[in-house]
């Protein structure tokens, strides 16, 4: 035993050594972005590179905040992330289904599922435009949200852990003359936070990059994303690197910060056997 | 007596605005739209458009709702209003956009209106703006801004090796080249752009071809365009041009030691000099293009003001256009995105004539023409690119190389 | 087994995704089918009367276009290098984390994690300037070890290579976090229990892990084969198919013909021959699984 917690300690040392290394070559051109949003337009496109900058400037963020229809774009965005949380409970949803039960061209239905997602999305782009013209919901929030709202990964990824569900939890829950319904949501979902966790947070980076279909449907500025605001910032000639860089930095703050909090409630030892 | 009369009118005053308010509410949102226009701008708007148009309402009591668009997506959202019949007033149509959406018939003719308008009518633009409009000999836009192409040089690096000019012909371009080029390693004197679509076609035409004969039928492995390609082809077999893209920024390729110290550009590159290479203020100009064996004609583009023909506000949308399009506005729009008047008239204003770097490009404008407008036109680009590519980086034979390319666009064009 | 509420309450479980999925894939899915035998374009799309049926005419002159062929071959060596790689890195990288539980084992999640969050245009503007052939910083680091300089950006083959490096980089914080979250599924019990019966660490990975993986595993497989066959982005931002084609895949292909040219019938034809293939592939991928799960019951 004592044999091998050291040599546990040794493995553990090396991992974090090699994980360290790769982390960090794995982190370069994100620094370099962060670092870039402080620097001048010109500082950035010098020929010797430097990393950190010479004259640290806000002026970029600045610039961003005072050219950006700021507050808009903020509250469309996080409306948009908002509703795409639904999506995510009707793909859970889906996936129970597709996970633990058994019926009649379960298979076919399934893979067809998955044929939605093999097909380039600007083949069908004009087509799913045209029927959200047909009923009336171009120039809508429910227009710009409802295209996204599931998607056959997230069906697929709950699929997938939830059929590592045990049976017998269902079947004894089904004995106590629990509905299905119950079943799904005080069961299954509390089970499932691991994955609710990761699908969480693809939905919220889906919902808070969306670009192409805020800009698509809407016909009026209102409904403009974050996204969007920092595309107009690119002219047609040129671009200003050091803009870009702050509003991609600026973009990916709060992220961080959603994944730092959801991390710690929900990917740390989190354990099956913990429930009772 | 006045007390009751002043009651009496804020009265109405009070009722008329609520009634007002209610019908507008009532009625549907078409009649409501009535008294608002929409007009889509590419890029970002708030900054460099609305200020114009502000004013455009203060004087006319039009409102009108400006849509900015990235530049990036800019066809695709024009491609979803085509499809769902639904697109704004006023439209900005990049010229190369023009023939694909006319010959899509969603633009309005405009040619009555511009021909009885002071404002708008042809003779007030650049001739090589007006043509970007004109289809069939109707007109189905307003020139709105313009660019052209003309040579940016380094004044101290080409005294270096004699010469206290711009290269006026191609000739002395390429000598001036070769002995830039001598500097060193890692050095040379003209960027033959690789990247650029319209470059050759550019050279081709100062070579005195047509590009087209009368029939639409390329021309582009005939003598006179292939010969351009040769003499492009040259710079890069002597060391005379990088023979793939740099990828430098303009601080680091045209600024400082000047790897390139000649490119040819359109007037954006002002700006970007000026912010990002500072170091070489005072040792940089701009100059007409040198003149080939033919001529030393530019490529233009730029955009026009179109009019969908889906607009119910025809009326206003035009005055909105003929606003854009004076010489005044104009100027205001160069100050607040430096996109060049096509207005002959603005080009007189002291803002201008005053600024060399920028009254170049003013000169140049009387000798430009756009790209040949056709809705394939893009895909012939590319394939052109791609046969340039060859060329300079795989070696290919140049006849052959062109040989090629004739025979694709035929192909692309179904002839 | 199931009990008689078992009948109707699946397909009230898949309903409204059904539904939606039905509205906003299918029917456009098949709408595009029907594209694929016309001749659409702009003017098409403005008056519907310019659109004719032409038959399998697309559908011939994609498989006789030699740029298509060409973004086949490019699609095929994306797909070959890249799936393996992701699935392999994300996989090793989501095991040695979960090794610690360490602040320093919680910061390099987040670290593997942030190049799946970054905006495009940013991973676009930075990479750009990495793999720059005269300023970049790759070849500013090979330049001090008298190596290089690459043509990271300029050689068709290196081309390639390059932006599955970038793609790889991008793709490993997502599939990373889905393998974290199966390892959590795993309960603690098999490792005491392998560990008291003298397992080391590397036989804990190979003979508990893994096995017990294999449902994320397979996931992450067909999601990235059929992520990468669609292969866009990368290629679209940073090289625009260049050079001479070398990067262009099949999706770019569909892309430029669709949306730059506006020739929607010949793009949608290309889709179809795209779809088809990766339909068969990920087919296959199911036999095999459904085949291992029958072996190991």
């Amino acid at each position: 035993m004592d044999s091998n917690k050291k040599s546990q300690k040794q493995a553990k040392i090396i991992v974090g050594v090699i994980l360290g290394v790769w982390g960090f070559i794995t982190f370069i051109p994100f620094l370099w972005m962060i670092a870039s949003s402080f620097k001048t337009n010109a500082e950035i496109s010098q020929i010797v590179p430097s990393l950190f900058p010479k004259h640290p400037t806000l002026d970029n963020f600045k610039e961003l905040f005072f050219k950006l229809n700021f507050s808009v774009y903020l509250k469309n965005t996080l409306v948009i992330t908002a509703f795409s949380f639904v999506g995510l409970f009707l793909n859970a949803m889906a996936g129970y289904g597709f996970a633990k039960y058994n019926f009649k061209g379960k298979e076919k239905i399934f893979l067809l599922v998955l044929a939605t997602m093999m097909i380039p999305g600007q083949v069908t782009m004009i087509p799913v435009y045209l029927l959200l013209n047909m009923v009336g919901l171009t120039n809508t929030l429910t227009g710009i949200v409802l295209p996204g709202l599931v998607g056959a990964f997230g069906i697929f990824l709950f699929r997938q852990f939830m059929s590592t569900i045990s049976n017998e939890i269902i079947e004894a829950a089904r004995l106590d003359g629990a509905s299905e319904w119950y079943i799904f949501t005080r069961i299954i979902l509390p089970i499932s936070r691991p994955v609710l966790a990761v699908q969480g947070i693809l939905t919220f980076i889906g919902g808070w990059n969306s670009f192409i279909w805020p800009l698509i449907i809407a016909n009026d500025e209102k409904f403009y994303t974050l996204s969007v605001g920092l595309q107009l910032l690119q002219g047609q000639h040129g671009t200003n690197y050091a803009l870009q860089m702050s509003g991609a930095t600026f973009m990916v703050v709060p992220i961080i910060i959603i994944f730092l909090c959801l991390q710690k409630y929900i990917l740390d030892g989190f354990n099956v056997s913990g429930l009772k | 007596m006045k007390k009751q009369a002043l009651w009496l009118v804020i009265l109405t005053l009070v009722l008329s605005t609520f009634i007002a308010g209610c019908s507008s509410k009532n009625t549907d949102s078409s009649s409501s739209k009535s008294k608002e226009i929409t007009f889509w701008f590419m890029g970002d708007g708030d900054k460099q458009i609305k200020p114009i148009v502000d004013n455009f309402t203060k004087e006319t009591g039009i409102k009108v709702k400006i849509q900015s668009i990235p530049w990036g997506s800019a066809h695709d959202k024009l491609l979803t209003a085509v499809a769902s019949k639904s697109g704004p007033d006023v439209v900005q149509m990049g010229t190369t956009y023009m023939s694909e959406f006319v010959d899509a018939g969603v633009l309005m003719d405009l040619t009555d209106d511009v021909k009885k308008n002071e404002t708008i009518k042809p003779e007030n633009f650049f001739s090589g703006s007006v043509n970007t409009t004109k289809f069939d000999d109707k007109f189905y836009a307003v020139p709105w801004y313009t660019e052209t192409r003309a040579l940016y040089y380094r004044t101290d690096l080409l005294n270096q090796v004699g010469y206290d000019h711009a290269p006026k012909t191609w000739d002395e371009l390429y000598d001036a080249s070769l002995k830039l080029s001598k500097r060193g390693e890692g050095k040379y004197g003209f960027n033959v752009d690789g990247g650029e679509p319209t470059f050759g076609f550019m050279f081709a035409r100062q070579n005195g071809s047509k590009l087209f004969d009368d029939k639409g039928n390329p021309q582009f492995n005939k003598k006179p365009y292939v010969d351009s390609l040769k003499y492009l082809e040259k710079f890069i077999k002597t060391g005379a041009a990088p023979d793939h893209d740099l990828k430098l920024d303009i601080s680091v390729g045209f600024g400082g030691e000047g790897i390139v110290p000649m490119f040819i550009s359109g007037p954006w590159m002002i700006n970007a000099i000026k912010d990002n290479a500072p170091d070489i203020e005072g040792k940089w100009a701009t100059a007409e293009l040198p003149k080939g064996p033919e001529n030393n004609i530019s490529n233009t583009g730029g955009s026009n003001l179109a009019i969908f023909n889906t607009s119910k506000n025809k009326d206003n949308a035009l005055k909105l256009i003929e606003f854009l399009a004076k010489p005044e506005n104009q100027l205001a729009f160069f100050k607040s995105s430096s996109s060049l008047p096509t207005s002959q008239k603005a080009w007189e204003d002291t803002t201008f004539t005053s600024d060399p770097f920028i009254s170049t490009f003013g000169k140049q404008l009387k000798s430009s023409e756009p790209m040949p407008l056709m809705k394939e036109w893009d895909q012939i680009t590319q394939a052109y690119l791609k046969e340039w590519e060859q060329i300079y980086s795989a070696g290919k034979d140049v006849q052959k190389s062109m040989d090629d390319l004739n025979a694709q666009t035929k192909s692309i064009l179904g002839k | 087994m199931m009990k008689k509420q078992g009948i109707l309450a699946p397909f009230l479980f898949i309903f409204p995704a059904l539904t939606l999925l039905l509205l906003f894939s299918i029917i456009p899915i098949i709408v595009a089918l029907i594209i694929s035998f016309t001749d659409l374009s702009l003017a098409g799309l403005a008056d519907w009367s310019r659109v004719h049926f032409i038959g399998w005419n697309n559908y011939k002159s994609v498989l006789t276009d030699t740029v298509f062929a060409k973004a086949i071959g490019n699609t095929l060596f994306y797909v070959i290098i890249g799936v393996p790689l992701v699935v392999a890195f994300s996989l090793a990288i989501a095991i040695m984390i979960n090794f610690g539980r360490s602040a320093f084992f919680k910061l390099i999640r987040l670290v593997f994690y942030t190049p799946s969050i970054t905006n495009t245009v940013a991973i676009a503007v930075v990479w750009s300037y990495l793999y720059n052939p005269s300023i970049g910083l790759f070849n500013f680091i090979l330049a001090k070890f008298h190596m290089g300089p690459v043509p990271w950006l300029q050689d068709p083959t290196m081309a390639k290579i390059s932006l599955i490096i970038l793609a790889v980089w991008k793709a490993i914080g997502i599939n990373m976090i889905i393998f974290l979250a199966a390892l959590q599924g795993i309960p603690k019990e098999y490792y005491e229990a392998a560990e008291i019966d003298g397992a080391n660490r590397w036989k804990q990975i190979t003979k508990i892990t893994i096995p017990l993986m294999s449902f994320s595993i397979f996931f992450v497989s067909v999601t990235t084969l059929i992520g990468w066959f669609q292969f866009f982005e990368e290629p679209l931002v940073m090289t625009k198919g260049g050079p001479l084609d070398g990067t262009t895949s099949v999706a770019l292909f569909i892309y430029r013909n669709g949306f730059q040219y506006s020739k929607f019938g010949y793009a949608a034809a290309g889709s179809f021959i795209l779809f088809i293939s990766i339909i068969i592939v990920t087919a296959i991928q199911f036999k095999i699984q459904n085949r291992h799960e029958k072996q190991g019951v």
